[in-house]
């Protein structure tokens, strides 16, 4: 009846159903143009430019994380960006036609090279005053480095942190450990002198669920609440790196992740029930996609995949690549996703043919299994991390943990959606709503 | 419209005046301008003449009281019942009519100029019914009120018919507004659906600065609910097209729900289209029923009672707010809504427009009510008008 005799059906449903363009009418020349604004203004994360960049300063870290990607001792040689590519890496930036832009650095932790860290803000800033981007610097750090000096220099340039807390001491203090076993206590101090010096909402946290996680939601949630975080990202331990090889004792099934998420999820409505503003992440994420007709800036879950079009990596290896996930493969030996050096030019990185296999290998119209799913129009196969898991850019996208964890997180959120209760209806699109303290940054 | 009968002697100019006194005049007077100079003895009389006699003006014509017994031929005299006038109103003189129009009044909450009486759609509450004939001459009248203003009002409406109908004429009357008032928005109530033309619109919108605000209906989600309340086919899609290129060009949107019967009954769906679709909108205005023109005509249509769409109103309101698309309720005393929406409660009916019934003298509510349509006794009020007995803080 939808396709052959429209007409028939009741007219309410029929309303509804062309209002939300299943149906069109004989002379559509206002709604195709809607439909079309409405497509544009969703994809406006992947066709404005890339807006996300991510600096790779150093692998130096302090700490000896057991689900670690890639960090390095302290001691350890060669694995910091030498300054003049640094240099090319700041300057390439601007490449993009992107109005704003947000500049991430990671490592290792970026604060034990400070002195990088410090010349490529003052470079792009100093750029930035001819360019007028609307700039925003990501510091990913444990803050144990943090000093007076530090924030200072923070405070001029508007610099924002982004820690990394898991839960509870205890538990924080396992899953990240130090000869001093107070990793915990120096990060909380690093916040707390961020908050003090910086500004009040200077530093964001996220946590990685680990095996020791699953049993406390609750606690991991109201610790969050006690250190004054509105929100949280309840991260799935991610299949890179060092967590890869100690899989065994740090892994868990999507079953066990989900009951988690569940529980955490629940405590957080209830804490929002009793008046406390606090989102969690991933959820808002996928909201935005559902409920929102603007697209909140996140490069995940675009199609085609957003790494490399949205968001640029530059390495402390000379290299650019497509996402973190991609530089983090490039540390286990797999370099396939090299975009090419840093300071070659923007479209011919885009031109290039990992740039080309990436986008066939994410359109979800055409990949099979994504064309026929509902959330499709929501959602983006990663190439990257079917490769990492399943060897295959193109291995089938129903087999992959993204696609089970998506599909999951989209029928979970469906459900209470589908509840119709007023009260979630309002949070939910209160939610999907980007948060101003996380606009445009990736996980 | 305010009309005032008068009588005339001699002959003023048929056309627009400035409303000043005789103390003002030597300040005010500009050639190409026309005055009304209100006149409040006989020595100011005289005072005057002197003064047009020695500078051969020919743009001042007298304004007298009835009971002013004066008859100076040398000056066009008007005489009516000058306690009606208020200084720098801006006015017609209609010689044929014996009438004197007021079309611009600073005092007023709301100002609202009428550019032509024709109009594309046949909307069924249409509160004034389109007209066919050649009214070209409006928009000569709409340009000299700009010139004639005196002081800058915060806002202006202009309306119709349908002021897309003038075309290229009507950014002439625009601009005239934007120019000599540039402190004034400019709110033109408009159909839009000429504007899904693009050469209609590149001749309009080209480097249109932020001033003027766009006032759009919108009465369904789908085409055909829309163009059975606006009875013209083809026009929902226009509308539409219409809308998306006011945001092409940066223009600020504010849509209008009049609240008949085949709106209401639509209207949550209608307001979660606009939250997905037309996001950019700056705000929604759902307005109670103008009960006067077509919609007494229609009054099966358009008869409702606000009371019994409660639920209606209030998921609209929820799906507008959760889009964070702003709304505001107009022409709707609070009477007639759910205390949850008072918020959202304008004071929108003109003050020459609106009354209050007898329930509302002792009704606690009544400074921030929007009252009623001055007609609303040939037509039918809104609800049952009921005073609100304790003062509730909206």
């Amino acid at each position: 009846m939808l396709a052959a005799t429209p007409q028939n059906m009741e007219l309410n449903r029929l309303a509804e159903l062309q209002s939300k363009f299943f149906v069109g009418n004989p002379s559509p020349q206002g709604s195709l143009r809607l439909l079309t604004s409405r497509i544009s203004a969703k994809r406006e994360t992947l066709t404005s430019g890339p807006s996300l960049y991510l600096i790779v300063l150093t692998l130096q870290c302090d700490h000896t994380c057991r689900y670690c990607q890639v960090s390095r001792s302290l001691e350890s040689a060669n694995h910091s960006i030498d300054q003049t590519t640094l240099a090319l890496a700041c300057d390439s930036i601007f490449e993009s036609p992107s109005k704003s832009i947000t500049v991430e650095f990671q490592g290792g932790d970026p604060l034990l090279r400070f002195d990088l860290l410090k010349f490529a803000i003052e470079r792009i800033s100093e750029r930035n005053v001819v360019e007028k981007r609307q700039l925003r610097f990501v510091v990913a750090s444990t803050l144990h480095q943090l000093n007076e000096e530090i924030c200072d220099f923070f405070r001029q340039h508007q610099v924002y942190l982004s820690t990394s807390i898991d839960g509870p001491k205890e538990l924080h203090n396992k899953n990240r450990p130090l000869l001093t076993r107070d990793s915990y206590e120096r990060t909380v101090n690093g916040i707390r002198m961020a908050r003090d010096l910086i500004s009040q909402d200077a530093v964001s946290a996220l946590m990685t669920t680990t095996l020791d996680s699953l049993a406390i939601p609750e606690a991991i949630i109201d610790e969050y609440v006690h250190l004054g975080f509105r929100e949280i990202f309840l991260r799935q331990l991610s299949a890179y790196g060092f967590a890869s090889r100690n899989s065994t004792s740090l892994s868990y099934s999507l079953n066990e992740f989900s009951d988690f998420y569940e529980r955490a999820f629940n405590h957080i409505l209830q804490l929002n029930r009793q008046g406390i503003d606090f989102r969690e992440i991933m959820a808002s994420i996928f909201l935005n996609k559902i409920l929102s007709p603007f697209d909140a800036g996140f490069v995940d879950l675009q199609s085609p995949t957003g790494a490399g079009l949205a968001a640029l990596t530059y390495n402390y290896d000379g290299f650019v690549y497509p996402s973190d996930e991609a530089r983090m493969l490039a540390e286990m030996g797999d370099t396939s996703f090299r975009l090419g050096k840093i300071g070659e030019k923007l479209n011919v990185l885009r031109s290039s043919e990992v740039q080309h296999h990436l986008v066939r290998a994410s359109i979800n119209h055409l990949i099979p299994g994504c064309d026929q799913c509902a959330y499709n129009s929501y959602c983006g196969p990663d190439p990257i991390s079917a490769k990492n898991q399943l060897g295959d850019t193109f291995a089938p996208v129903h087999l992959t943990e993204h696609c089970k964890r998506n599909m999951w997180l989209f029928d979970f959120l469906f459900a209470k959606l589908g509840q119709q209760e007023d009260w979630f209806l309002n949070l939910a699109y209160h939610w999907a709503n980007p948060s101003p303290a996380r606009e445009c940054c990736s996980a | 419209m305010r009309r005032l009968s008068v009588t005339f002697q001699g002959t003023p100019l048929p056309t627009v005046h400035r409303v000043i006194l005789l103390s003002a005049l030597t300040d005010e007077w500009e050639p190409t301008l026309n005055f009304l100079v209100k006149l409040e003895s006989l020595s100011e009389a005289e005072h005057l003449e002197k003064l047009i006699s020695i500078g051969h003006l020919v743009n001042i014509s007298a304004c007298v009281s009835n009971s002013l017994d004066w008859h100076a031929a040398a000056i066009p005299t008007v005489s009516c019942d000058t306690t009606l006038l208020e200084l720098n109103d801006v006015v017609r003189l209609n010689a044929k009519k014996h009438e004197l129009i007021v079309l611009y009044r600073n005092s007023d909450m709301h100002h609202a100029i009428q550019l032509t009486n024709r109009c594309n759609s046949y909307c069924l509450m249409c509160s004034q019914p389109p007209t066919s004939h050649d009214d070209q001459w409006l928009v000569e009248e709409a340009i000299q009120v700009a010139l004639h203003i005196n002081d800058a009002p915060a806002a202006i409406g202009l309306s119709g018919g349908e002021p897309l109908l003038l075309g290229a004429k009507l950014r002439k009357v625009i601009d005239a507004f934007t120019l000599r008032l540039p402190m004034t928005r400019v709110d033109v109530l408009t159909n839009g659906r000429l504007l899904s033309y693009t050469t209609v619109a590149a001749e309009l919108l080209t480097d249109l600065g932020e001033q003027v605000n766009w006032m759009v209906p919108l009465y369904g989600h789908a085409d055909f609910l829309h163009d059975f309340v606006v009875q013209s086919p083809g026009a929902f899609e226009q509308t539409i097209g219409g809308l998306l290129t006011l945001q092409s060009y940066a223009q600020p949107v504010q849509l209008r729900i009049v609240l008949i019967e085949p709106t209401l009954r639509v209207l949550p769906e209608l307001c979660r289209f606009i939250g997905r679709n037309l996001p950019f909108v700056w705000e929604v205005a759902l307005m109670g029923c103008e009960p006067i023109g077509f919609a007494l005509a229609n009054r099966t249509t358009c008869e409702v009672d606000l009371k019994d769409w409660h639920r209606e109103l209030v998921d609209a309101t929820n799906a507008l707010r959760r889009a964070h698309v702003p709304l505001v309720f107009m022409n709707a005393p609070l009477c007639s809504l759910p205390n949850s929406l008072w918020q959202y409660a304008q004071q929108s009916i003109s003050d020459w427009k609106r009354v209050f019934a007898e329930e509302c003298s002792t009704c606690s509510m009544k400074v921030s009510c929007s009252g009623l349509f001055a007609w609303h006794n040939n037509g039918w009020p809104p609800t049952k008008i009921k005073a609100i007995e304790e003062e509730v803080c909206a």
